[in-house]
């Protein structure tokens, strides 16, 4: 988890340096294939598993109980607090009041 | 909905491949999870880095991002508490299931020591579920319960899985937030779940 969190930062300090060469578009574009790629590669890697697959049928209907349970309470608070933060794509997280442009950008 | 169906697309393919045998054999032997993962964090940092709002996004960081992973625990004790009641499992064993946060690794290991193999399955399939959820239905998330919603619900992988998807559906203004959320119950995770199983 912190290695990934390290390669970020990294990222960050080289986009950092190669601003206004990188195309935010392209790069979104780019985000997507990865995001893409990385749930086939989970996808295999949960097909993959026998043991994971056997169990499926017998504990996969408590665990997704349980996950759409805490996901359901989570949601419940989410929209309880959206009103602190902002409701929207873009919006600033932290409800400052001030109008939006598209993708977060003052308006 | 629209970016959501080609990820839960690809998902079921490599998911149905791998079933059937038609994946390739250096996938399988080889784990390709992580590079992959990497290769998305080092993208999701450079569009971070690049964008010139990303010094008044750090300025602007407020004490009540905080709510955020506050809003997720009680969130997510209430509702696995009450799934509790139609389930076998005591309501504790579903507290200590749902405070693994989507964080499976480490807290169906926590859970597998303490309370058997069983229960320890049920916390890693119930995380993977809640990460997966988070990944396919973002962009539904973001329309339908405003941009906290995934942040909420990524739980502990909002700093490393499910960023990309969060900053591509609610804008690169979410990262940090994200990242302090996750980094909140990522240090709660064993906290809870040993606190949990011990009841």
């Amino acid at each position: 988890m912190y290695i990934a969190l390290g390669i970020m930062l990294c990222g960050m300090l080289a986009g950092r340096l190669l601003r206004g060469r990188l195309r935010p578009e392209a790069l979104r574009r780019w985000i997507f294939l990865a995001i893409m790629l990385l749930l086939f590669f989970l996808g295999i890697a949960v097909g993959g598993n026998a043991q994971l697959v056997r169990d499926l049928p017998h504990l996969g209907g408590a665990a997704l109980a349980l996950a759409l349970g805490g996901i359901g309470g989570t949601l419940v608070c989410a929209v309880l607090l959206r009103r602190v933060f902002g409701g929207g794509r873009g919006d600033r997280p932290h409800g400052d009041g001030r109008p939006q442009g598209r993708d977060g950008a003052p308006a | 909905m629209s970016a959501s169906l080609p990820i839960l697309a690809c998902f079921l393919a490599g998911l149905l491949l791998a079933r059937f045998g038609l994946a390739p054999e250096a996938l399988l032997r080889h784990d390709p999870t992580l590079p992959a993962l990497w290769l998305l964090m080092a993208l999701v940092g450079l569009s971070l880095g690049a964008d010139r709002r990303l010094g008044e996004i750090l300025r602007s960081l407020r004490p009540r991002v905080l709510l955020l992973p506050l809003g997720t625990t009680v969130g997510t004790f209430a509702g696995c508490a009450l799934m509790s009641v139609f389930l076998v499992y005591s309501v504790a064993d579903c507290l200590a299931v749902g405070a693994g946060f989507a964080y499976y690794s480490l807290s169906s290991v926590f859970i597998t020591q303490y309370r058997g193999e069983e229960l320890g399955t049920v916390a890693l399939l119930a995380n993977i579920f809640r990460e997966l959820f988070t990944l396919i239905f973002t962009p539904l998330l973001v329309r339908l319960c405003g941009a906290p919603a995934p942040v909420m619900c990524g739980g502990a992988s909002t700093m490393d899985t499910t960023l990309p998807v969060i900053t591509r559906a609610a804008g690169t203004a979410w990262a940090f937030p994200a990242i302090v959320h996750a980094m909140v119950l990522d240090f709660s995770v064993p906290f809870w779940v040993t606190l949990f199983c011990g009841l």
